[in-house]
């Protein structure tokens, strides 16, 4: 019997989808109810919006961004 | 005519509106021939206007099939369309009765009060812009720094723009907000007009059928015509304020028994084309987006150059408002401001719901004329970059929908499957362990019905 699933796909470049793996592993697989490819997670829809407010930490912490040359 | 005509001449969000009207509501509104008239002017497909045209004056109903003889079979899909959008009106049943273009008081009754001073058209358009340009100013005032707000819209179209979400609490621009400012002037009109149409009879128990019976009037009048309030009703009589407030009447005091509908008012239910016409006259208009405060409206002023430095020629505070919200601006002259494209200031245009290739066609549409000499207008880089820019602060797209799983057969995958791909929902598959991903799962689930049925 067919069954539907809901929740929320996620795709992405495959080294954002490892700190993705990571942050889900670190709580204890609050997040990913399923790693489907190299480039896409089957996701809780009702955590999406704290895994994307620490995907976003995690980049600040870990890329150095350039910034911006404001001078004039 | 192509496609993209098409689209223009059916305004998506008014139709919209039309068709979750019930049938009895929409036979309320066809007794209106303006409304009709607009309707049809304005509303429906082309091919769906040469249907109706062809059908009008036949005496009996015709036959379905009959009318498959005059689509070309390459057509079928723009044929389903026509249809389906004249069935969702209820224009196959009543368009007959309704096109009776008898004399008829919904085109207005025209007035020229003795002894009073002429309204002339230049006094209209200037009306407008103000009402208009306060609406948007207000909307992005709020977000610019150290520029001195100054609006005179009232509380109620304060109010109105919260409910329809285009400022939040406390008078903060939203998402919904920055689309609305980003569409050229028509659309703009016919959005408020709609969340005044969605709220209004519930907070002003006003007859929805009433309110869009006039706004589709006023669509009909012609510019620089006093007209009568004598006949309107007075739910019409409700909305004359509320419509002053918008530039879209212009009423010498409120007290007169008569009206001047504006340029906002008279493209209503005219084809696109009629603003553009509009530009070419010889008084002042704004045609598209934010045209100036200043006579030279539609000409553009934004200078870019390939160190994203941005110069514009402009002394509208709505304009360097609307610059403000994803430049950094650093220097106010007279006559013009500079700024510059940082990652920081696009990116937090980005966070509040811009779209890069919104802050694109605005550069590109505001161009200097100076700018519009080289192709393309905007420098490459600084168009890529700007993209760049957006793609960097989304590293990850999300699509809520439903993962389909646990399929019985291959056969019964890739059947479904397949349906999923040519009704375009989609998302994601994976032939190897039998599942794939949908946006939404109504569809599927009566198509899964059906097959079942079937089998």
């Amino acid at each position: 019997m067919v069954k539907a699933l809901k929740g929320v796909l996620v795709q992405c470049d495959p080294s954002i989808k490892a700190i993705l793996l990571k942050i889900d592993a670190d709580s204890g697989n609050e997040y990913i109810i399923e790693d489907l490819d190299e480039g896409t997670l089957f996701v809780k829809e009702s955590k999406v919006a704290s895994l994307k407010e620490k995907l976003k930490v995690t980049l600040k912490e870990t890329v150095r961004e350039n910034t911006d040359s404001d001078s004039e | 005519m192509d496609a993209s005509s098409d689209t223009m001449t059916a305004n998506p969000l008014a139709l919209e509106v039309l068709q979750g009207f019930s049938g009895t509501k929409l036979e309320l509104l066809y007794r209106q021939p303006s409304t009709a008239l607009a309707v049809f002017r304005r509303m429906l497909p082309h091919l769906a206007k040469t249907i109706v045209m062809a059908m009008l004056y036949m005496p009996n109903p015709f036959l379905a099939s009959d009318l498959d003889a005059w689509i070309r079979p390459d057509a079928v899909a723009e044929k389903e369309q026509a249809l389906l959008v004249l069935s969702s009106l209820h224009v196959m049943k009543t368009a007959m009765q309704a096109q009776g273009l008898a004399q008829h008081k919904s085109f207005g009754v025209p007035c020229r009060p003795a002894g009073d001073e002429v309204v002339d058209i230049k006094i209209l358009d200037e009306h407008a812009r103000r009402q208009w340009e306060d609406i948007l100013y207000y909307m992005v005032g709020s977000t610019t720094v150290g520029v001195e707000g100054k609006s005179h819209i009232s509380d109620a179209t304060k109010s109105l723009l919260e409910l329809g979400n285009f400022v939040d609490k406390r008078g903060r621009i939203t998402q919904t907000g920055f689309t609305f400012l980003l569409q050229e002037v028509n659309a703009q009109v016919w959005s408020l007009l709609i969340v005044y149409l969605n709220h209004a009879p519930e907070l002003l128990k006003m007859d929805p059928v009433e309110i869009l019976s006039f706004i589709f009037m006023l669509g009909s009048l012609e510019l620089g015509q006093g007209y009568s309030t004598a006949n309107l009703s007075s739910t019409q009589k409700q909305m004359l304020d509320d419509l002053a407030d918008f530039g879209i009447i212009y009423r010498p005091s409120p007290s007169t028994p008569f009206f001047y509908p504006t340029r906002l008012a008279t493209t209503l239910t005219s084809d696109a084309s009629a603003l553009h016409s509009s530009a070419a006259a010889p008084t002042p208009t704004f045609d598209t987006g934010l045209a100036g405060g200043s006579g030279a409206a539609s000409k553009g002023y934004i200078i870019v150059e390939t160190n994203y430095r941005l110069y514009a020629y402009t002394e509208s505070m709505l304009q360097i408002s609307v610059l403000a919200l994803f430049t950094r601006l650093t220097m106010l002259f007279p006559n013009m401001v500079t700024g510059r494209l940082t990652k920081t200031s696009v990116q937090r245009a980005i966070a509040q719901g811009i779209t890069a290739d919104q802050i694109i066609s605005y550069l590109a549409a505001h161009a200097h004329p100076q700018m519009l000499k080289s192709t393309p207008v905007l420098p490459p880089t600084v168009v890529d970059q700007i993209r760049l820019w957006q793609i960097e602060g989304d590293r990850m797209t999300t699509t809520s929908g439903y993962m389909m799983i646990e399929f019985a057969t291959e056969a019964e995958y890739r059947d479904t499957v397949e349906y999923a791909e040519t009704v375009g929902l989609l998302v994601w598959k994976s032939d190897a362990k039998r599942c794939f991903f949908v946006n939404r799962i109504e569809q599927i689930k009566s198509y899964m019905a059906n097959r079942r049925g079937r089998a």
